[in-house]
Parts: structure tokens; sequence; C-alpha cells
């Protein structure tokens, strides 16, 4: 290997998935939404070229540019040997010949591929595409997570992962989905499909209840990566926007969540000085965007908890009046147990252990929560305030007989030795 | 100091179920031990059995390469400095083509 190669021999985070996921995109778009498989095999191949030389040639200057060129290849001999292009095969040739010639200007490429990207987006997140499989959809084909690390970053086996993406891809055949971006009434309607999947992606890394911590924290990432790509576009609405900030200004704590030993550091110890400054500014430059339009969604509400946070300097600086109010309306437009639980502690910050116990009140006879390892864990936190500790200690074993990853129960334990 | 090559064989097959990710890390390892100071050269071989001639009767003959049925295919080598078989072979010890279960051949060229 010469000196020149070694020096290119880096490589960009996640270049490969996320090269993947564009290139699909960009296949896909020319090969119709019929032959995404194609176009998956397409990339997967220029992926596997790649490792098989660069090791011996060095990386090339233009790693990414190399992988788009090269599966576009791939793609021309695939559609050249398969006879169900036929009449329409020469057309499709030459529409991948010049859209595997890499434009001299990088801002257009850019721009190609955005549009591409938001296009596939929208057509994985089709309300005619199973909900159950919109999420693992998008990650398969817009994120470039192979089934395995679907799977396992959803604690689901391999088969059933990749049975519901086989159902996805059918219902685009069958259904005949298409790249068009959608506009007028359909608009709205697609877009919050969009958002709703985006944000279960982003949750389901989030809240780490088990298995592997790194592979759930890249589908934040992805989550993020996708909603910038939707809140960039043409068809970003205020709420877009309100989702953006929201993930950026947590997933800016990620850094201070876990301490050195692995263990949970709740929101109230963490040191600060470690939240993702970065992630923070791009959070608030998409909350002031969110500021536009009169439509509150839940998204607005949630962004504004997570501003309050991230803009106090310490914990006792937070303002936990606003905090409460903000929960009072996400519960009014948007009611759920953990909106309920999340309050239940803002209250008793505000207003002291007792009232936070009450606050709980609603959901402690719900029998659908029994299970539900957070449920039980503020509660024995509350009940520790009060001074209750026979019953601090019942519901934190409760919580431990709950599933939830080792961290968590390690920190439920923590708490259960104060008891 | 003596030359030796390290064959690298491994089946293509197997990187056909890799996730983006996952080459990208083995790329990244690839790299990363291609860079020792120890490496002088390194070429990759094309991806087809090649031709393999032979003389018979006074005839030449060539054939198609003999890894059409071998499941491991040399896919490529290194050629690394070392000072014998030992070294050579400690050397190549933490090579990430045997992670992937890929085989190393390693062998000494010819010095006078």
């Amino acid at each position: 290997m010469t000196d020149d190669a070694a020096a290119h021999s880096t490589l960009i985070e996640h270049l490969f998935r996320h090269q993947a996921g564009r290139v699909v995109a960009r296949l896909t778009r020319l090969l119709g939404p019929a032959n995404v498989e194609l176009a998956e095999d397409a990339v997967q191949e220029a992926l596997v070229r790649a490792v098989q030389t660069w090791p011996y040639q060095g990386v090339p200057d233009n790693a990414a540019g190399w992988i788009y060129k090269v599966a576009h290849h791939i793609a021309i001999d695939i559609v050249r040997r398969d006879r169900t292009f036929s009449a329409k095969s020469d057309a499709i040739v030459a529409e991948l010949l010049r859209s595997g010639t890499v434009s001299a200007d990088p801002a257009a490429v850019d721009q190609q591929i955005r549009d591409d990207e938001l296009r596939m987006i929208l057509m994985c997140c089709h309300p005619e595409v199973s909900a159950d499989a919109r999420v693992a959809l998008s990650l398969k084909i817009i994120g470039g997570f192979s089934v395995r690390e679907i799977a396992r970053a959803f604690l689901s086996d391999e088969a059933a992962i990749a049975q519901r993406i086989v159902r996805a891809k059918r219902q685009i055949r069958e259904r005949q989905l298409t790249l068009d971006l959608p506009s007028g009434a359909d608009l709205a309607h697609r877009l919050d499909s969009a958002l709703d999947v985006i944000y279960l992606m982003f949750n389901e890394g989030y809240s780490a209840h088990e298995g592997a911590a790194l592979v759930r924290q890249d589908l934040c990432v992805e989550a993020l990566r996708l909603g910038r790509i939707v809140a960039d576009s043409p068809l970003a609405e205020p709420r877009v926007h309100a989702l953006v900030a929201l993930m950026a200004l947590q997933a800016a704590r990620f850094p201070a969540r876990v301490d050195a030993g692995g263990d949970l550091v709740p929101l109230e110890e963490q040191d600060r000085s470690r939240w993702d400054q970065a992630l923070i500014a791009l959070g608030f430059r998409h909350f002031d965007r969110s500021m536009a339009g009169d439509r509150v969604s839940p998204f607005h509400v949630q962004a504004a908890i997570a501003a309050t946070y991230a803009r106090a300097l310490s914990d006792d600086a937070v303002d936990w009046h606003v905090i409460v109010d903000l929960y009072d309306q996400l519960l009014a437009i948007h009611p759920s147990p953990i909106v309920v639980l999340n309050r239940a502690v803002a209250v008793s910050r505000l207003h002291g252990a007792a009232a936070g116990l009450a606050a709980l009140d609603p959901l402690i006879n719900d029998p659908l929560l029994r299970h539900y390892h957070l449920l039980m864990s503020v509660r024995g936190q509350l009940l520790l305030g009060v001074g209750r500790r026979a019953e601090a200690r019942a519901a934190f074993e409760a919580a431990l007989a709950c599933e939830c990853s080792d961290p968590e129960r390690r920190l439920l334990e923590r708490k259960l030795a104060l008891c | 100091m003596p030359q030796f090559m390290l064959l690298l064989y491994d089946n293509p097959n197997d990187w056909q179920k890799v996730s983006p990710e996952e080459m990208q890390k083995a790329l990244e390892k690839y790299m990363a031990w291609a860079r020792k100071p120890f490496v002088v050269d390194s070429k990759r071989l094309a991806n087809d059995a090649g031709k393999v001639m032979r003389s018979s009767g006074g005839a030449r003959q060539t054939t198609d390469g003999p890894y059409s049925e071998a499941k491991e295919v040399l896919g490529g080598y290194y050629t690394i400095e070392a000072a014998d078989y030992q070294d050579a072979v400690s050397k190549a010890q933490d090579h990430p083509h045997l992670e992937h279960a890929g085989v190393l051949v390693v062998r000494q060229t010819w010095t006078a």
C-alpha cells in the first residue's frame, strides 16, 4: 500500500450505513418502488466490493461517490440481465447511466439525494403500510440497518422482523405506492404518519428497556437524521421542527445518561457539562422554527419541556412551574399514563412528594400498568420522600419484578438499599 | 529483511449477509492493519477464477481456474517484512481476516 492510499483511509462514521440508504433511495427512484429489493441488492454488492478492494488498494478519495457509482453500474448489469424489464430496459439503463455519472456540482447532488430520501421516508411511512412494519421498513431501506440489527434493537427475533419487512414490501407493490410527494389534503395525513414513525423509532432507542445499548442509541441517531431530512424539506411544517427539537434536546443528554461504570444517571443528577452542546444548539434552532403557525402539537409541548430543562443551568434552576404547566397542556391534548407519570414527578419537585403521590393516584389501580417498572420506581421514590419506607420498599421490589435493563435494575437496587 | 507473502483466502458469499455498518467496521480494521510499518505492498485479485494453462502432449491447454468449485478463493495478498516465519506469523496474528472466517497462507519469498 502506498502512503497516499494510507492517508485516505479514514471513513466518516456510519458512512456505509447512510450511503446505503441514500443510494437505495436513488436507485429505487429510477427502478420503481416495486424493485426496491433490486436496489438493495445492488448497493449491498457495491459495499461488498469496497470491502474486498479497499484493504488492498486503499480508500478512494471520494468513498461515498465510489459506492454511488459502483452501485449504479451493478444496477445496470442487473437490469440488462433481468427479463422482467424487457421493453423498459433501455430507458432505465439510460437513466441509470445519467444518474451514475456523478455531477461536478456537489450541491446539486446533495439536493437530489435529500429529495430522494424524503420521498423514500414518506413511502416507507405510508399509512397503507402496516403500522407495525413502518419503523422496521424505514430502518432497513432508508437507514441501512440489517434485519439482524433491527431485531437486536427491537428485542425481536430475526425471522419476525424479516417477515414484517417482506410483508411491507409486498404492500408497496400490491398497493402500487409511489415515491410521489403528497400534496393538498393528503399532505398532513402523510406527514403525521412519517412523524409518528420517526418518533416511535426515537423512543424505541431512547427508552432502552434492555438489550444492547449501542444499537439502540443508533436508532435515536437515525430518527434524528430522518427528522432533519423532513424538517429541511419544503414539506416541513412547524410540528416537524418541534419533533426535531424534542429529539435533539433529549439526545443531547446521552453522554450524561450513563456513568463510567455503565450505570444510569437520573436527570436530576446528570452532569450538565456533559450534555452535547451542538445538539442543544440544533434543538433550539428547530424549537425557534417550530413557533411559526398557531397549531400546538404534542411535539411542541414536549419540545418546550425539553427546552425548559436544557435552559436551566442546574437542576435547582429548573422552572418547575413552567414544567407542570406544560404537562397540564400535554395531558389536555395528548393524555397518556406516561404523561401522568412525568407530570407527577414535576408536581413533586414543585409541591413536594405528597403532592406527587396524589398526582400518581389515577395510575395506581390501572391493571395495564402493574408491570410498568417506571411507575413503581417513581412511586417508590415518592413514598420514600414522605417517609413511608415499607411501602417504598414494596414499590421498588415490584419495579424489580418487571422487565427492565441491567443498568435500570442496578439503579433500582441502589434505591431499594435506601429504604 | 526477508519478505513474506500473506495470501488471503475467503468465501466472497460470506459478506452477502453482513450489514453495511459491520462491513465498515471490518474494513476499518483491515485498513488499520494495512497501515502497519512492515507492510510493503498489497494487491487485490479480480473476482474471477482466473485461467490455468498447461501443456499436454506439446499442445497448450487453457482452462478456467481451479476456484469455481472451491468455497474459498484467493482474494488478494500483502507483502510484509519479517525476520523469519515465526516473526511473520506473529505479525499476521492480529490480521482481521482471521476474525472474518478467512484463511491466511504465509509464504516466504525466495532470496538467494
